[in-house]
């Protein structure tokens, strides 16, 4: 039957195309799939947070005669997060009466040893530590307190972010989260689509969008790529992309992806994301500790953080918390009584500081660890890494800088970018860095000014020019040099003529005053004597790594380094001479706690130990004499400290290094665009450099250490004349060597003897005559 | 200014009796000065100079004094002052578990417990030269002679410790097979401490 067949036929070939049609349509899609597959898996891959690095704080050494009182060292356990109980049980717990603090410790597990939970009590005067005794009453010679956890290493850099790992993310927050923003979150395929056909009734009869029916994994997919069009096809990448990541990935790993991801606010131009960063941002506190209302707080700004932004209206997001605790209450998350209770909570934010968060430390730890381990290594391998921060320096170090350019910005009224600073303090023996400040906004994983901005340092040149004069072994603190004009030829057409800082000249001046008054004149002079490739290589013995270009103005500070390269070459000033690598990393241990890598206490001799300390002891006149008096009302009377005051030309930077008997600290201040700010070194970084030794709880720069082959000997500040102690005017005490001749002034002569031996030849000479 | 009226009293005396009698008065009032000098360190520029946190100055045992044979070398020009370092409970108990785990062989584990203890008191040179031995028994000669040589800058004035960081130093010349300087750093120990 030809029509049977001719119908048969076409049938036949109706289906083959729509075969071909669906295998086409098929192929395609799977083609799409996996287009989407490249683009958001690497993405998920690359943001994963499996086992990150984790970097911790220097551990606090307690010891009987440690200078601190009851109630700092109630401050460094709450640092740690050890809770104040009546009764101490639990591993993490303190208890204070007083003078005594009795604690029990967390077990620890330090590069070196493994620390079992213990007790311990700490029995204090008004300033030291008295008694430190164990559960048996027995004298315990030395303890390590916890390491504080700073932060984690994680794939990303560069990016503004607090990332937490599983184990740091309270269950409470989790299940808030499922319970508010997607409730099948543990069963469904990454959507959820009864969720959407409700969704899209509500929105249908309303007119417009009312309810979201996105998953917890959908709106993970929407933040990686940030675009907030609504298309329907967007939707429909989305979806995809979910379901390809949950087929991919666990639950959990989505879950932590989505904690560390989210947006949650906005401080300035900072986006604030994930709910680390966030628990910093509002409550000033890391995640594991917040309370119940602030979790849910947090939890009701996910749906619009501007909008929910109790800064903005507090009001709402009031009700929004509310409407998230009514629904913990309801699904059993708290119970009920608990969940009104916290709704009746007021919200309380801090004013968006992030404190506890070191991101220009951090990179500066990963940038050390990059040289020995693969990337790789750092986030996948669950590390422990154990650095030299000290978080109480380190947040002195901030609030000395911050308060400094804020009262700055304020007197000055200047317009444009606010003025910026860094800091960076190290222990110079050990060469430990201890404190980096990379900007203004410390929390602010941003530019780090302290690793990245090479600037002139001015006059911080001066000690290493001073320092190859004495090692030249034909200079001497007393030594004179002429503060005059000079023009230096630096080529057929150039020619540099450098002035000093009061366009004046004071004539010859000895060396101890030209370097504590900083006069340029007599330095370029002294600085040309001596030579420039002497200058050059004692720049790189004390620690620089490139060779400074030969330029008479190099002697006048005329070369761009980083506050961390400045601190190396006077961390080998402070530290008498031997060269030291500034170390942030100690050690780093497996996760199954072999230890991996330590980065030992190094020291090298780089300069004479003689010549260092007679710089030295004209760097603290330089103090008491110079141009870093005005710190002297700042630090306690008796502290003696050594530094010298920058300043680049049209007074771009302000600097200041300087250093005690167990501190150095380097202050840059200036604008980012390099604008002149008016301010000489000892206006703007000294200051916030006095201000930080003050509060730094420091010791005395040692000069009763004097090398063999040097005596101490009293000559004028102005002449350099030798001269006995009560003679004269204006005299300071100056290290020479031994023997030195120095010439006196007349009626003045050290040696009262010859003195009155020379007017005995003089009078015989009279008799004779 | 007290001194000063008798430089003038001086003048003032030779002025009127000329000859032996004024030589005479001069040897008496340098004798005076003499007497009455002060260190010049203690003026100026700022009064403390025994900073907190540094050890007591401890005098020198009359014992502990080198008895410098006659043929050795001239003994280092008086140190300005004389201290004996010594280490506090807490530095003791770390160095004598670093000791323990030196001789475990552990020096890794031995040197970071010196440097807890460093940490304490950074200025110590008798941390600096246990930090040296650690190195010199796991074989790094060259850092232990800079812990010595750093040991040698911070013990002024202290022969005891100034004699062991020479020892130390000479240890790691002669590990390296520098048997000249090895020799003079052993005597310049010997001539501080004698054996």
């Amino acid at each position: 039957m030809p029509p049977k067949s001719t119908y048969s036929r076409r049938k036949r070939r109706i289906l083959k195309f729509a075969l071909a049609s669906l295998a086409l349509l098929i192929v395609a899609g799977m083609i799409f799939v996996v287009y989407l597959d490249r683009i958001v898996t690497p993405q998920f891959e690359g943001r994963r947070w499996t086992l990150p690095a984790k970097v911790y704080a220097q551990p606090l050494e307690l010891y009987v005669g440690m200078p601190m009182s009851a109630a700092q060292i109630e401050e460094e356990l709450e640092r740690i997060h050890y809770r104040n109980v009546d009764d101490l049980k639990r591993p993490g717990t303190y208890r204070r009466r007083g003078n005594r603090i009795d604690l029990a410790t967390r077990r620890v597990r330090f590069a070196d040893e493994v620390r079992p939970a213990q007790t311990l009590s700490i029995t204090t005067d008004t300033h030291a530590i008295v008694a430190l005794r164990d559960a048996n009453g027995e004298d315990v010679p030395v303890f390590r307190l916890d390491p504080l956890l700073i932060g984690s290493i994680f794939p990303i850099h560069g990016e503004d972010r607090l990332v937490v790992t599983p184990d740091e993310v309270p269950e409470l927050l989790t299940r808030a989260l499922i319970v508010t923003e997607d409730r099948k979150f543990m069963s469904h395929g990454g959507v959820d689509f009864e969720a959407v056909l409700r969704a899209a009734w509500v929105n249908l009869r309303a007119g417009r969008i009312e309810q979201g029916g996105s998953t917890l994994t959908q709106q993970l997919v929407k933040s990686y790529f940030l675009d907030d069009r609504q298309t329907l096809w967007r939707k429909f990448k989305e979806a995809i992309m979910a379901m390809i990541l949950e087929a991919r990935f666990e639950k959990d790993d989505l879950l932590n992806a989505y904690v560390n991801e989210i947006y949650l606010g906005q401080d300035g131009r900072r986006a604030i994301h994930g709910f680390g960063l966030a628990s910093r941002f509002y409550f000033g506190k890391p995640l594991t500790e917040l309370d119940l209302p602030e979790t849910a707080l947090l939890v009701a700004m996910v749906r619009g953080p501007s909008y929910y932004d109790p800064r903005r209206s507090l009001e709402r997001a009031r009700a929004r918390r509310n409407l998230v605790l009514k629904q913990m209450g309801d699904f059993n998350v708290v119970p009920r009584p608990e969940a009104e209770r916290a709704m009746r909570a007021p919200i309380r934010i801090t004013g968006g500081v992030t404190e506890g968060y070191y991101p220009a430390y951090l990179d500066f730890v990963r940038r050390t660890l990059r040289r020995d381990y693969e990337e790789a290594d750092l986030t996948e391998a669950g590390l422990q890494i154990f650095t030299s921060l000290d978080a109480r320096v380190q947040a002195l170090a901030e609030k000395s800088l911050l308060q400094e350019l804020e009262r700055l910005d304020r007197v000055r009224k200047e317009k444009g970018d606010p003025l910026e600073g860094s800091v960076v303090v190290t222990e110079p023996q050990s060469g430990d860095v201890i404190a980096i400040v990379g900007g203004r906004q410390a929390g602010f994983d941003g530019f780090n000014r302290a690793l990245d901005s090479s600037r002139s340092i001015g006059s911080l040149a001066k000690p290493i020019v001073y320092l190859a004069a004495l090692e030249s072994g034909r200079y001497t603190a007393a030594s004179v040099v002429p503060d005059e004009p000079i023009e230096v030829k630096l080529s057929r057409t150039q020619v540099w003529k450098p002035v000093n800082f009061t366009k004046d000249f004071a004539g010859p001046v000895p060396l101890v005053r030209a370097l504590a008054q900083s006069l340029n004149l007599a330095t370029v002079h002294l600085g040309l004597d001596v030579g420039l490739p002497r200058i050059t290589r004692t720049f790189q013995r004390l620690g620089l790594q490139e060779q400074p270009a030969r330029n008479p103005s190099l002697i006048l500070g005329g070369v761009d380094l980083t506050p961390m390269q400045v601190t190396q070459l006077y961390n080998s000033l402070a530290n008498g001479g031997f060269r030291t690598p500034l170390r942030a990393v100690r050690s780093v241990v497996s996760a199954d706690g072999t230890p991996l890598k330590a980065f030992p206490v190094e020291v090298t001799p780089a300069a004479d130990p003689a010549a260092v300390h007679q710089l030295n002891r004209m760097l603290v006149l330089a103090m008491e004499h110079g141009t870093g008096q005005s710190a002297r009302a700042r630090l306690p009377p008796q502290i003696i400290v050594a530094g010298k005051t920058g300043t680049s030309s049209d007074y771009r930077d302000s600097w200041f290094a300087g250093f005690s008997g167990s501190h150095l600290a380097v202050v840059w201040v200036g604008y980012d665009d390099n604008r002149p700010t008016g301010l000489t070194g000892s206006a703007g970084a000294l200051t916030v450099w006095a201000n930080l030794l003050a509060r730094l709880n420091t010791t005395s720069w040692d000069g009763a250490l004097l090398p063999d082959g040097l005596e101490d000997r009293t000559i004028e500040f102005p002449t350099g004349l030798a001269v006995r102690p009560e003679c004269g005017e204006d005299v300071v005490v100056v290290p020479v060597p031994r023997n030195a001749e120095l010439p006196s002034k007349p009626g003045c002569g050290e040696s009262v003897i010859k003195d009155l031996a020379d007017r005995a030849k003089e009078w015989w000479e009279g008799v004779t005559r | 200014m007290k001194l000063r009226f008798s430089a003038a009293s001086a003048r003032a005396f030779v002025a009127r009796f000329r000859g032996i009698a004024a030589l005479g008065g001069i040897l008496l009032l340098s004798v005076l000065l003499a007497g009455c000098a002060t260190n010049p360190y203690d003026i100026p520029p700022r009064p403390g100079k025994a900073p907190p946190g540094a050890p007591p100055e401890i005098p020198t045992e009359p014992e502990s004094r080198p008895e410098v044979p006659p043929e050795a070398e001239p003994v280092p020009p008086r140190a300005p002052r004389t201290r004996e370092h010594q280490l506090s409970a807490a530095t003791r108990s770390l160095v004598a578990q670093a000791q323990s785990q030196a001789a475990a062989g552990n020096f890794p584990v031995a040197a970071a417990s010196v440097e807890r203890a460093l940490r304490i008191e950074p200025s110590n040179p008798l941390l600096w030269i246990e930090l040296g031995k650690v190195r010199q028994a796991e074989g790094n000669f060259a850092q232990a002679e800079s812990m010595g040589r750093k040991a040698l800058s911070l013990a002024v004035g202290d022969a005891r410790a100034q004699a062991s960081a020479w020892r130390l130093i000479a240890e790691s010349l002669r590990s390296r097979g520098r048997v000249q300087q090895a020799q003079e750093a052993q005597a310049a120990a010997d001539a501080l401490v004698p054996r």
